[in-house]
């Protein structure tokens, strides 16, 4: 089968900003799948608007489009790029989805263009529920009972249900998003009603609940000879129930017979074959061990979280070798690029375990933590080890949250029994401390559902650990390291300072082997440098690298403010390091990225990114150096750590004493005040009482925060008094030693985050972005415009500023400063020594590859005279996206603490156009509105007016509470009266909103306490996917893009320098 | 990864130290129906982390030592592994002693054969009607009654070929087993099969692929350090499948010229000969199981053609 030569240019749909259920994996999928079509010399045309990506980078891509993903830009771009194809299963759902739209409305046929790998129809036969039941039953593959609800024929349906519980699942589901389990006829109904009344004309499935048998993976590679294999399978420790991205996952499956294996592996194959899958497919499968009964779960008919998952855990790329094969290839005729000795008609072997956990946002939002069918993690990690005990616990060193300082937990007995059988991310704690305590493994299986095998391996830990002593390096530490047990848990079990732990490991030679992932467990020889540490006697050669190598830190699990930007700029780091003759190694744990990709940097280890892991690839590797300034804060914190280790020249670029003077508040303010730069006021509180007395000469609303954070827990921007004390109280308890330190908020400012590389005496500008929003919001959850409306003068002044502190703080690398200007005044918020969030949007706004520079000027080969601040490429609008939808217990209003999963980015030749894209974005809907819900506080209605006058003149219908509508009548603006719930009078908001007859919120509550008052208009206009705007400004910004007449056009990222220059 | 129930009990592995390579074994417990033969034929188990060692029970542990077989877990199995990868199999000995014996007896020298064989005539019917000699050298369990699907088994000792009995067969049929085809005990089955060749069907499976080989002309040679495990995919040069392997000699292509075997299929990563048939002789062979066991069954199709194969031979006799 060789490649099919009519496919010449190919549109490849990436999966948008970052969300819970489609995170930084399609970055990975999307990247493998572009360069793989580059090696055949097909072209790459990539739309996709999340510019935090690295896809999204002309290196990886030939043609990148930097939009939103709906139909109309699809069908421009196929025809501006003589698209002949297009490539629907790399970018998940969204990507999966608006393809199926287009083929849908016959506008592929149409365009001549045809989608490569699975058919349409294919697609559709995994994915309606029914069809998919249909053909399993047609194959005699076993699926749980099931129906189809529609709301014509619900209330009948229901009644004939015979098999609860039940899972209920909305049409062409998006990690799971509205599924739950309901077990009466009652519940059913209800669940119906609220939902035809959003989606009148979708349906919804529901099927018999598998809920605690165990829950199975297969990752399966079919090709066009109809040949298939199963790269790897996956036992989820956690059974049936728990959405499989919120379960702890073992690669591969431990506990199955070969005779489970075999027969689930032969389902797979006769499953893919009768769908006709051309490429990758997940399987989903439940066993029932007790029977031997098993049942087809779901099929994703395109790469996965569990297809990245499986990839970094085989050494497979699955996404490439789909890709080879949707252009035509046979898997005998694709080389493994692991072994680059073997074929990818092979199914790998590991002669290790990998355990991947969750990553759950539950240390930024205060919800409920329970976990189920429904998705809530935001990123996971993966262990590698030669046990599953030491693999279990390297992902848990991973996680960077508290359970990587400690598996105990300080509860009461009957709690701990709840923990244990009600899923939440504090399972696992729970498992462990349940051992501690002396509960049997039997007991604990039972009560969690998972198999007792697993639970022994806890055990085989805990009776492990149960011999440190307090007050002394533990004399088993030999034992301890080999079950994968972190100095950092050791030092909590045993009081001794983690430090002290590593440097004593060290010192004694106590050191970790590192060992190839080589897809075959030895059997052929491998040449791929991909590696993972194990305590065991030897390691595998490493062939000798007479370069000089530096190691580049990762950023981990994707979380809440550290997101993929991150591993775009250490990816950026690895790939100019590269370029200039280093040896560059990368070390992370983070399955789903690109950084993870063992054909990304010289050497990669996938390892935890902790100062254990980093100094033991130091202590082997001996780099020149470490990159800690692209990984976000996690890299940042490990600098002094690894300075204390290896001497400060081990931290290449702004050295670690610097970063410490920029970190610690009390020093920074000073440097500021001896710099003569203006801060917002601000004190210095040594406890409650001082905090008491000193608040008021600041005055509100303030910024609390510790002098010290490691971690940066953001600012928290408080309004009034009672909040502002308990905060300075939250701050002592986690940081006794350190002052708090409480500052003025600046309202009516406007806010800035300026990008700049630096060699500690010239700079150079990436880029100034502004913030839409005044004062309160988190500036990860902001909506920014590159470039800020600054004048000549008001740049030129910020640029002194930025090049007086890129002298003070010795910056080396890039960093980047909020500042907030008011009256023709800046104060100086923040100074990062690292780069940020932004970054990645401003390098591909100007067309200058930012990080490469950082790295230049970091290894002195990249001079800064003569370089130029940048110069963005048009208007470029970054939106953020948020998880609210998966929290129902989460308040929409936006805060100071970041809760934006992702983003998106928007751009033209104007603000207008750049903004209507990017509200696209967001909004996910194109059409105009047709009227308006406006309910704000008295304290707002003044500054809302503007807005309602611009909207009644824009002809827009206008709906208002009471008290809104009275004010809007007194200035002549007409509106349609509707009532809040307790008015108990009609029409109400809600019947408003649920007869689809609002097409925008605008919702302003008061500030504390009744801040919650619009909760429930707030939940129900997102129920609805109804846009929803909690800030006057960008309400107001969003209203006067989307009326305006402005047409949006898509745009390739480097046609606008011909625009620019011409 | 699994099966280790399967391999353990495989007469085909008979006379060998068992390296793991996947470093959990033993995570499910050991059962019975899963057993290849009626006892543990490897002569020592190595394992990175056997379960039963490290968390108790009932497992791995307890059932080697029933069968009186040694084994050493917490071993760093792949270095062991790599050793063998670069210089090839070798001979070893497992001892709770540290003398080293002066010489290591080589076990394919043994006749390993007559060690797993059955010495007694055993039928399997099936009601089906193709009736098969299978010739005994080791046979697989799960082979026999992927087998016995096909047709009425009817099995002898290797040693006592039943030439006078022969008209009472559809075909002939042989299985795996231990140690070198080319092994002086096996030289009358030999000789009897190449008498049988071209006059009745002839199939076989592993050994048997190999003996059958031999039968007809060709020649064997010892491997480096074989084909072990369920993930060797064998290609007919259009589609590729996953087949499980356990042999350590292989059929040499360059002796097949002029001989009537005709290869089918190979390895696709080393292109051994997995798969010779010739139809019109009646020959069907294959160097991988494909009754999987511990392994896939994407070649299960196997058997069927066997069916079609022999009926089409006799029919046109």
């Amino acid at each position: 089968m060789p490649l099919d030569k009519n496919v010449k240019n190919v549109l490849v749909i990436g999966s948008g900003p970052v969300v819970i259920g489609q995170a930084a994996e399609f970055d990975y999928s999307g990247s493998q799948a572009c360069l793989a079509l580059r090696e055949e010399g097909i072209r790459s045309v990539l739309l996709n608007p999340n510019p935090a990506s690295i896809q999204t980078d002309r290196e990886v891509a030939d043609r990148v489009y930097l939009e939103p993903v709906i139909p109309e830009m699809i069908e421009e771009i196929i025809q501006r790029e003589s698209v002949d194809s297009i490539l629907a299963s790399v970018g998940g759902q969204t990507a999966l989805n608006s393809v199926m739209l287009l083929e849908k409305s016959g506008k592929l046929e149409k365009l001549g263009v045809r989608i490569l790998g699975t058919s349409a129809a294919s697609i559709e036969a995994a994915e309606d529920r029914k069809l998919f039941h249909d053909l399993m039953n047609s194959i005699g593959e076993p699926v749980a009972a099931s129906a189809t609800l529609a709301e014509r024929d619900y209330l009948i349906k229901v009644g004939e249900v015979d098999f609860f519980p039940v899972i209920v699942r909305s049409s062409f589901s998006l990690g799971g998003l509205g599924g739950g389990i309901v077990d009466n006829g009652g519940a059913l109904v209800q669940i119906c009603e609220e939902f035809f009344a959003g989606h009148p004309g979708a349906t919804m499935e529901i099927e018999k609940s598998l809920t605690g048998l165990i829950e199975l993976e297969y990752e399966i590679i079919r090709d066009p000879s109809d040949s298939c294999i199963s790269v790897c399978n996956m036992e989820n420790v956690d059974p049936m129930g728990i959405h499989t991205g919120e379960s702890i996952v073992v690669t591969p499956a431990q506990t199955l017979s070969d005779r489970e294996h075999n027969t689930l592996r032969d389902a797979a194959f006769r499953i893919v074959r009768a769908i006709g899958i051309v490429g990758a497919c997940n399987i989903q499968f439940a066993l029932d061990r007790k029977s031997g009964q098993y049942y087809v779960v779901e099929v994703n008919p395109r790469t996965s979280r569990s297809s990245a998952l499986a990839s970094k855990a085989s050494g497979f790329p699955i996404a490439r070798f789909s890709t080879k094969i949707a252009v035509g290839y046979a898997l005998s005729e694709i080389m493994n690029p692991v072994t680059r000795n073997t074929y990818a008609a092979f199914e790998p072997s590991m002669d290790y375990v990998t355990v991947k956990i969750p990553r759950w946002p539950f240390d930024k939002f205060q919800v409920d933590r329970s976990i189920g069918v429904q998705m809530k993690s935001i990123g996971e990690v993966m262990g590698i080890g030669r046990t599953l005990e030491e693999a279990l616990m390297k992902a848990i060193a991973s996680l960077d949250n508290e359970i990587s300082a400690s598996i105990r937990l300080d509860v009461t007995g009957q709690n701990l029994i709840e923990l244990l059988s009600k899923p939440s991310d504090l399972r696992i704690r729970a498992v462990f401390e349940a051992l501690f305590r002396g509960h049997e493994t039997s007991e604990i299986s039972a009560l969690t559902g998972y198999e007792k095998y697993f639970i022994e391996k806890f055990a085989n830990i805990v009776k492990e650990a149960n011999q440190i002593t307090i007050g002394q390096i533990p004399e088993n530490l030999a034992s301890l390291k080999k079950l994968g047990i972190s100095d950092r848990i050791i030092s909590k079990m045993s009081g001794i300072p983690e430090l002290e732990i590593t440097r004593h490991r060290i010192s004694s030679g106590l050191l970790p082997s590192f060992r190839t992932i080589d897809t075959c467990a030895g059997e052929f020889k491998s040449e791929t440098p991909y590696f993972y540490s194990t305590y065991e006697e030897q390691g595998d050669y490493l062939q000798p690298d007479e370069r000089k190598k530096v190691l580049v830190i990762g950023s981990g699990p994707n979380r809440i403010a550290q997101g993929i930007e991150f591993d775009y700029c250490s990816v950026k780091a690895v790939r100019a390091l590269r370029k200039s003759g280093y040896s560059a190694m990368m070390i992370n744990s983070n399955p789903e990225t690109v950084s993870t990709d063992f054909d990304v940097s010289d050497r990669l280890f996938f390892e935890p990114v902790t100062l254990e892991h980093v100094s033991n690839v130091i202590a082997m590797e001996k780099p020149v150096g470490v990159l800690v300034q692209f990984s976000g804060q996690t890299g940042q914190n490990l600098s002094w750590g690894i300075s204390d280790l290896f001497g400060e020249s081990m931290i290449l670029g702004t050295s670690p004493s610097q970063i410490m003077r920029v970190e610690d508040r009390s020093q920074f303010s000073a440097s500021l005040d001896r710099l003569g730069f203006r801060q917002p006021d601000y004190t210095s509180v040594y406890n409650l009482e001082d905090a008491t007395h000193k608040v008021d000469s600041v005055g509100l609303p303030a910024i609390v925060r510790s002098s010290f954070v490691i971690g940066g827990r953001s600012m928290d921007i408080i309004y009034d008094r009672k909040n502002l004390l308990r905060r300075v109280q939250d701050i002592f308890s986690a940081n006794p030693r350190n002052p708090a330190i409480i500052s003025r908020y600046l309202e009516n400012a406007m806010e800035l985050d300026v990008d700049f590389v630096s060699d500690a005496s010239k700079v150079a500008i990436c880029g100034t972005m502004e913030h839409i929003e005044e004062a309160g919001t988190h500036s990860g959850d902001a909506t920014m415009v590159l470039p800020a409306s600054l004048n000549h003068g008001a740049t030129e002044q910020l640029r002194a500023i930025v090049e007086s502190l890129a002298r003070e703080f010795k910056i080396v690398g890039v960093a980047n400063l909020q500042v907030a200007f008011r009256d023709g005044t800046f104060y100086i918020i923040e100074l990062n020594a690292r780069a940020s969030r932004t970054i990645p949007i401003v390098s591909k706004a100007t067309r200058t590859d930012w990080i490469s520079v950082a790295v230049g000027l970091i290894t002195g080969t990249t001079n800064l005279s003569g370089f130029a601040d940048g110069t963005p490429n048009g208007v470029y609008v970054k939106v953020p996206v948020f998880p609210f939808e998966r929290f129902s217990d989460l308040d929409i209003l936006l805060g100071p603490e970041m809760r934006s999963t992702g983003e998106g980015v928007g751009s033209g030749e104007s603000r207008v156009e750049a903004l209507k894209k990017a509200f696209l974005i967001t909004n996910k809907r194109s059409e105009r509105p047709v009227s308006v819900l406006i309910t704000v506080h008295d304290m707002y209605k003044e500054s809302m007016l503007p807005i309602a006058r611009f909207l009644d003149q824009s002809r827009i219908l206008l709906l208002a509470t009471p008290g809104t509508h009275d004010f809007l009548a007194k200035f002549g603006i007409q509106s349609t009266k509707v009532y809040k719930l307790e008015d108990m009078r009609e029409p109400t908001i809600s019947s408003a909103i649920s007869n689809g007859n609002v097409s925008v919120v605008v919702n302003l509550p008061g500030s504390s306490p009744g801040l919650r008052d619009g909760f429930q208009i707030r939940r129900l206009a997102l129920s609805r996917g109804i846009p929803l705007y909690t800030n006057l400004k960008l309400a107001d910004t969003f209203f006067r893009s989307v009326l305006s007449s402005v047409a949006i056009r898509p745009r390739e990222i480097l046609d606008r320098l011909q625009i620019a220059n011409s | 990864m699994t099966g280790y129930v399967e391999i353990l009990t495989d007469p085909s592995y008979r006379g060998q130290i068992m390296v793991f390579s996947s470093p959990t074994i033993a995570n499910y417990p050991w059962i019975q129906e899963a057993m290849e033969s009626g006892t543990i034929q490897v002569s020592g188990a190595i394992t990175r982390d056997s379960h039963s060692l490290l968390s108790g029970g009932s497992s791995l542990d307890s059932v080697l030592s029933e069968y009186q077989i040694p084994g050493i877990d917490l071993v760093d199995t792949r270095t062991l592994i790599l050793k063998i990868r670069e210089k090839g199999v070798m001979k070893g000995f497992i001892s709770d002693s540290d003398e080293v014996p002066g010489e290591f007896p080589d076990p394919m020298l043994r006749d390993l054969v007559s060690e797993v064989a059955g010495n007694q005539i055993m039928t399997l019917e099936s009601g089906k009607d193709l009736e098969c000699l299978v010739l005994d050298t080791g046979a697989k369990k799960s082979l026999m009654r992927r087998l016995s699907t096909v047709a009425n088994l009817t099995i002898v000792p290797f040693d006592k070929f039943p030439h006078s009995r022969l008209n009472e067969f559809d075909f002939v049929f042989l299985p795996n087993g231990p140690g070198d085809p080319s092994h002086e005990s096996l030289r009358a089955l030999r000789g009897s099969i190449s008498d049988v060749l071209g006059t009745k069907p002839v199939i076989g499976v592993c050994l048997g692929h190999q003996i059958i080989s031999l039968a007809a002309g060709c020649s064997t040679y010892k491997m480096k350090y074989g084909h072990r495990g369920g993930n060797h995919s064998v290609t007919d040069g259009t589609k590729t499948w996953m087949t499980a392997h356990n042999h350590g000699y292989a059929v040499s292509r360059d002796s097949m010229r002029g001989t009537i075997m005709q290869e089918k299929q190979w390895d696709i990563n080393d292109s051994t000969v997995e798969m010779i048939g010739n139809p019109d002789m009646g020959i069907l062979t294959t160097q991988y199981h494909p009754e999987g066991a511990p392994g896939p069954h994407d070649m299960d199709g196997f058997f069927d053609t066997i069916g079609t194969l022999v009926r089409n031979f006799n029919a046109s006799r």
